[in-house]
């Protein structure tokens, strides 16, 4: 538990009594069953049309907070739901600060500052009404079974206080038709919580935690449910204070394989463990992974030996 | 699609979902005179269902182990007991197998039936599965009033855990199925309604799952069906009122089975009933949380005396349940049935405690 942490919610240092933070199982009639996804998002307007569809499919509710966009990633997702028809599921939000990037910078804001990635975590996840969450990102999408893995997981797990992990693979795309898959990390990070006073966030060094109970269950998803999409020709690491943020730690190992992979990619160099896909005419690339590559890839999937910290678990 | 070869139609695969003795084996059987395939070899037939079960032997033998790994039991009323079976279907060797099994009976038929009572604990494993296959699963709930199928229970599986009990799994089982199968295309049919007019019935199943062997069933098919469906089937006639189950859990029964109804008329698959059934499903949550918090010092007592049975110690010393002469007797019922009785009789006889 965090050292900040008081029962009621949580009060920020900037005196924004707007912004002010209620957590939602103290409120009258506490939480309901079910699942909220929530994404934090900074102009991932190319990406949603990919995440939303599948996302609102498998949850009961998805809530989109955007923190500064200048792409129209807030329209972009309205019309998304709408057209996927699911548009009752979605709530959409608007956190006005500058949230610190990940690494220098944030260790220098305290977790109490609407600036702090810690207290954004914290704002977000205390709009949810659901006695579950899966914290999303607004760049990753399921695969069709990934979206059938969290839709059921999502009716299972009712009141049971257990964290789920996900894996995700990179996915780089160089166009709508042509995209190189990283199967070569082994990466799955803890996204399933219940909202609940155990499980609120905290500072860490480069970014936030979730803290959790001493003891605590744990389950792992297998490979291949869910792809994180890399844009070729964009500033894939933009959210970072810089390269050498991330360029020392265990923790980070997923970062500096992104790096290696996109920067190896930018000079023509498919490095060991990346696939180069293309989609049939007339299919996008990222359907096409989602939807049938990943799905009918030969299981267990071959997937790299490097392993990151939360997959040990 | 008409114009399509039997071999050709698209997978799918039919899951029969629901409690035990809801006239579940009477769709999978109908389903397979018409021309969807149940896997082989099948369960065989016997006394407590004399027509087949239309079950694949081994959709029960891999049921039957995960349930164990999961320690849920067939009808088991702990609403949590669906996250223990759920976290068994994330498991990669798992969905590896149930993937390759269902992969090799494509080769036989697209159209495929799979049935079992314990299915509903693992959709998400076939679910899955089917999706690695690159078919479409679809579910088929076979509703039949809880006072029947608790009283079919008792009957043909001598359960003496009590009307109360059973009750409660069958809530358990039936409204966490019908959330289960909300992402799925689905049908709910009810059993009266199969053993009164099975082709109006199975023609619905067939249309609004679009089965193409049902569709397009010939006439031969339809005789056999008729030669299969025996209304004496329905044997037990209860009402809930004869079950004396406790006064919230009769209503909530009572209740559960109105909505359930509903999703069996045409087009009454409707989110105002998904949400009614929503909220009746978080009250026997509740329920079960209150109950269960009550009955706290049973389970406990219980964890006790299975500790001391642990340790050797039989519970005799502190004057409770005597110690047992055998060692044999100190091991669980289920566990002495698996060896086979020849070898049974042999080991008694050589403890000097053979059976007059």
């Amino acid at each position: 538990m965090s050292a900040h942490f008081s029962p009621e919610g949580l009060k920020n240092l900037e005196g924004h009594t707007d912004y002010d933070i209620v957590w939602p199982w103290t409120r009258p009639g506490g939480l309901r069953p079910g699942t909220t996804a929530v994404l934090r998002v900074k102009n991932e307007a190319p990406s949603l049309p990919f995440v939303l569809p599948p996302l609102l499919r498998a949850c009961d509710y998805v809530l989109v907070v955007d923190n500064g966009s200048d792409d129209g990633t807030p329209d972009v997702a309205r019309e998304t739901a709408e057209k996927a028809g699911l548009a009752d599921k979605l709530t959409l939000l608007s956190y006005p600060f500058k949230v610190a990037r990940a690494g220098a910078e944030h260790l220098s804001v305290h977790e109490l500052s609407v600036h702090s990635l810690a207290y954004f975590y914290n704002w977000c996840f205390a709009q949810v009404r659901t006695r579950y969450s899966w914290k999303w990102d607004g760049d990753m999408v399921l695969t069709s079974e990934g979206e059938a893995s969290i839709a059921d997981l999502g009716w299972q797990v009712g009141d049971v206080q257990t964290i789920i992990r996900v894996p995700r693979h990179g996915l780089y795309l160089d166009g709508d038709s042509h995209g190189y898959l990283d199967l070569g990390l082994r990466n799955a990070e803890e996204w399933g919580f219940p909202i609940g006073p155990d499980f609120v966030y905290t500072k860490a060094f480069e970014w936030e935690v979730r803290t959790t109970p001493e003891r605590v269950r744990s389950i792992g998803l297998p490979h291949g449910l869910c792809v994180e999409l890399k844009y070729l020709d964009g500033d894939e690491f933009a959210h970072w204070t810089d390269p050498s943020s991330f360029a020392t730690s265990y923790r980070n190992k997923r970062k500096r394989r992104e790096w290696a992979v996109f920067n190896a990619l930018k000079e023509g160099t498919v490095l060991p463990g990346v696939h180069e896909i293309h989609a049939p005419p007339g299919v996008h690339i990222v359907d096409h992974v989602t939807q049938d590559w990943l799905p009918h890839a030969p299981r267990p999937l071959e997937v790299g030996t490097v392993v990151t910290s939360d997959d040990r678990r | 699609m008409s114009d399509l070869e039997p071999a050709d139609y698209p997978r799918k695969v039919l899951f029969v979902a629901g409690a035990g003795r809801s006239g579940t084996s009477t769709l999978a059987g109908l389903m397979q005179i018409l021309g969807l395939h149940v896997p082989k070899p099948e369960v065989v037939a016997d006394e407590t269902n004399p027509k087949g079960f239309g079950e694949p032997r081994w959709v029960v033998d891999h049921h039957d182990r995960l349930l164990k790994e999961a320690v849920v039991q067939v009808s088991d009323s702990r609403p949590e007991a669906w996250f223990e079976t759920g976290r068994i279907c994330t498991r990669e060797p798992e969905r590896i197998k149930t993937a390759e099994w269902l992969e090799q009976h494509f080769a036989v038929n697209p159209e495929l039936v799979v049935k079992d009572p314990r299915l509903s604990w693992f959709m998400s494993l076939w679910r899955v599965a089917a999706i690695r296959c690159g078919a479409t699963p679809v579910f088929a709930t076979m509703l039949r009033p809880p006072a029947e199928v608790v009283g079919s229970k008792q009957t043909y599986y001598a359960n003496r855990l009590g009307s109360a009990h059973l009750a409660a799994s069958w809530l358990n089982m039936l409204l966490h199925t019908e959330r289960g199968t909300r992402e799925s295309d689905r049908v709910f049919v009810r059993y009266a309604d199969l053993l009164d007019d099975w082709t109006k019935s199975v023609m619905r199943v067939g249309e609004e799952l679009q089965l193409q062997n049902v569709l397009h069933a010939n006439s031969e098919a339809i005789r056999d069906g008729h030669r299969f469906v025996d209304p004496s089937l329905r044997r037990v006639n209860q009402t809930l009122e004869d079950l004396n189950l406790p006064r919230r859990l009769h209503d909530l029964t009572a209740e559960t089975w109105t909505e359930l109804n509903k999703l069996a008329e045409p087009g009454g698959d409707t989110p105002e009933v998904r949400a009614t059934l929503d909220q009746l499903r978080e009250t026997y949550v509740d329920l079960y949380a209150e109950a269960e918090a009550i009955s706290r010092s049973s389970v406990v007592a219980a964890e006790q005396r299975t500790r001391r049975q642990l340790k050797g110690g039989g519970g005799g010393a502190g004057g409770g349940a005597p110690v047992p002469a055998y060692a044999a007797d100190r091991l669980p019922h289920g566990l002495r049935a698996m060896v086979p009785p020849k070898v049974r009789r042999g080991l008694r006889k050589m403890v000097g405690k053979e059976r007059r």
